[in-house]
């Protein structure tokens, strides 16, 4: 098993260096130039070439990438952690992203856990009965959910829950901007509220994350349902199924052992959705103003930040290839054979 | 054999396969091919069945469309050749631009950038596919691990930084989602060439002395090819959804191009305070696109595997 895991964890290391360096070339590859856009339209000549030395992009490009990963003598880089300083802010990247992440994390983790909870049950009613009436209409939902515009359900969501009927706050992000938020300790505000003891935070920041999550998790719901369903197929066909029911136990103990087999398989591609729609993420949190990850990543595309691109590039990855891998572990643990 | 199969079949239900052919799906099927047909006629003359220009503004600003129940008296009046100075059917965004027309016209834009970019990542895709499959150790390993270093990449991130760089333009767009669609080929056409290598007829055109790389091009290829095929309908339609996306964040298509995601960016503020025409009428027509895209797909492969 450790094995195992350690075997995983250095190919997923080799695949963060190979991203780094894909990221690191490629900006500097394409026809864009980050420091017209700093400096303006109407600089001179001077105040370019200044900048240009500032930012350090007049060294050749083989001592930048030594800097950047901080193997030159003397510089802080990626391998002592440091992701460098955001060229439009100032401020370190590392700790803008620390700011930014949990809001997105905690955006996409309850969007998750609502949009199983919903799919589960549907996923399982269909399997029951293949081709029946429950099959079809389930079928029909979940490749329309899995095919739909987050960003215009977003909207949709607005219009007609804060718009029409009033029940949601405004899309204006997290918390009410009036209140106080509460100090930071995790980020994560429904977790700093609550260790603040300040249940009004705690309520108003749900209640903000209510359309998002709603929205996410509708979209999410189409393709979660299809594996459940696909998945509890297979299993219900294999020959152990057979046996119980031949045994005569009750559909419902059938249905739970079956599902526990049926959920094993699906963890992986769990796992793929989730680094899928913490990329994605970006267009739930631009509609409703959410200052996650997201939107950081949108604003330093559009200013050519590149040390923030490059750092939200590394850490949505090197988050979905540690979810991928823990997801492989519990698989590996449930099936031993996946780890011979 | 054949009881152990009876026997099987009694348990679950009869082959799970065989129970999918049912009227629901067939439905999805046939919704899915008109939505596509018709996707592909706008892609073509969308832009000339538009009643008003899509780039200059009318004087109506923010004008809603028609109520409901006048939409029948209206269209009577158009079939029997009674003009109306100023229909907008989806009414006019804030800049007083006709809606309706923008959102035919969109599929020059939108459907042309997802078929190009299936275009370029099915056909690159195929080919290193086939080298997965059938090339020499070296370079088949070559080519998944770097088809699996692509897919590591954040899709809609990577997506926006290589679309922002280069340049926005539908050409840079096109190339960057068939550099992310790319490996969802690469995978299906390796897999199914293992399969395809495995058959008599590699066998007999070996038997016939013909070279590894003519087997591989002329016969295992053409056999490979239908996965890939069957998944370029359901890509579509998610690089559709993906060019929208990119153009509302403002990293896609420029603006005042006719785009279903410029579109519903433009009018996100209007529906915030009560004005929906402008955003819906482009988010039904992607919600509609993707849906039938995905649909048509997915019945395909439905067909295919039964």
């Amino acid at each position: 098993m450790s094995r195992f895991i350690a075997r995983r964890l250095l190919i997923a290391l080799f695949q963060l260096l190979g991203l780094v360096l894909l990221v690191f070339f490629a900006m500097r590859i394409l026809p864009a130039d980050p420091v017209a856009r700093l400096v303006g339209m109407n600089a001179t000549r001077d105040a370019y070439l200044a900048s240009q030395h500032a930012l350090g992009l007049d060294r050749p490009i083989w001592v930048q990438l030594g800097s950047y990963l901080g193997v030159l003598p003397g510089s802080h880089g990626l391998l002592e952690g440091d992701l460098g300083t955001s060229w439009v802010s100032g401020s370190s990247v590392a700790s803008e992203l620390r700011h930014r992440l949990p809001v997105t994390i905690e955006l996409i983790s309850i969007s998750f856990v609502l949009a199983f909870l919903i799919s589960v049950p549907l996923g399982m009613l269909c399997a029951i009965r293949p081709g029946g009436v429950a099959d079809s209409a389930t079928f029909a939902y979940s490749l329309f959910a899995g095919s739909q515009p987050v960003f215009w359900w977003g909207l949709l969501f607005i219009y007609i829950f804060f718009g029409q009927l009033g029940w949601a706050p405004p899309p204006l992000g997290r918390l009410n901007p009036m209140s106080t938020p509460p100090p930071f300790v995790t980020g994560f505000i429904s977790v700093d509220s609550l260790l603040a003891e300040n249940m009004g935070a705690f309520w108003d920041g749900l209640h903000h994350l209510m359309l998002p999550v709603a929205t996410q998790a509708f979209v999410l719901t189409g393709p979660i349902i299809k594996m459940v369903r696909q998945n509890m197929v297979r299993v219900l066909g294999a020959d152990y199924v057979l046996y119980a029911r031949a045994s005569g136990l009750a559909p419902s103990r059938i249905a739970g052992v079956a599902l526990k087999n049926a959920l094993a398989p699906a963890l992986t591609l769990l796992g793929v959705l989730y680094g899928y729609i913490l990329g994605g993420a970006v267009l739930i949190e631009t509609v409703f103003s959410l200052p996650g990850i997201g939107q950081y990543a949108v604003q330093s595309v559009l200013d050519f930040d590149y040390p923030a691109i490059e750092g939200v590039v590394l850490v949505i990855a090197a988050i979905s290839l540690f979810v991928y891998l823990a997801l492989d572990v519990v698989h590996a643990v449930l099936d031993p054979r996946l780890a011979a | 054999m054949s009881e152990a199969l009876e026997f099987a079949g009694a348990g679950t239900g009869g082959d799970a396969r065989a129970r999918f052919r049912q009227p629901m799906p067939d439905l999805l099927f046939r919704l899915g091919l008109g939505v596509v047909m018709l996707s592909m006629v706008l892609m073509l003359i969308g832009p000339w069945l538009a009643p008003y220009d899509i780039g200059r503004p009318s004087e109506e600003i923010g004008q809603p469309p028609p109520a409901l129940a006048a939409v029948p008296g209206l269209l009577v009046d158009v079939v029997t050749g009674e003009t109306h100075p100023s229909i907008h059917w989806f009414g006019t965004d804030d800049s007083g631009l006709d809606v309706f027309s923008r959102v035919l016209a969109a599929p020059r834009t939108d459907v042309v950038i997802a078929v190009g970019a299936n275009v370029v990542s099915l056909v690159l895709g195929s080919l290193l596919g086939l080298l997965g499959g059938a090339g020499r150790p070296w370079m088949a390993g070559l080519v998944m691990r770097v088809s699996d270093l692509v897919q590591a990449f954040p899709v809609f991130i990577t997506g926006m930084i290589l679309v922002t760089l280069a340049g926005r333009s539908n050409t840079t767009i096109i190339l960057t989602l068939a550099l992310l669609y790319t490996p969802i080929y690469v995978r299906l056409t390796r897999a199914e060439v293992l399969t395809q290598r495995q058959r008599g007829f590699v066998d007999a055109a070996r038997a016939l002395g013909k070279s590894e790389a003519a087997i591989a091009l002329r016969h295992v290829l053409p056999n490979a090819l239908a996965p890939s095929l069957i998944q370029a309908s359901v890509t579509i339609g998610f690089a559709i959804l993906l060019t929208a996306g990119l153009s509302f964040v403002g990293a896609g298509v420029r603006p005042p191009t006719p785009e279903w995601g410029l579109m519903i960016a433009a009018g996100a503020d209007q529906m915030v305070q009560g004005e929906w025409w402008p955003s819906l009428f482009p988010g039904l027509a992607i919600s509609l696109t993707v849906f039938g895209y995905a649909a048509f797909g997915n019945g395909l492969e439905r067909r295919y595997a039964a």
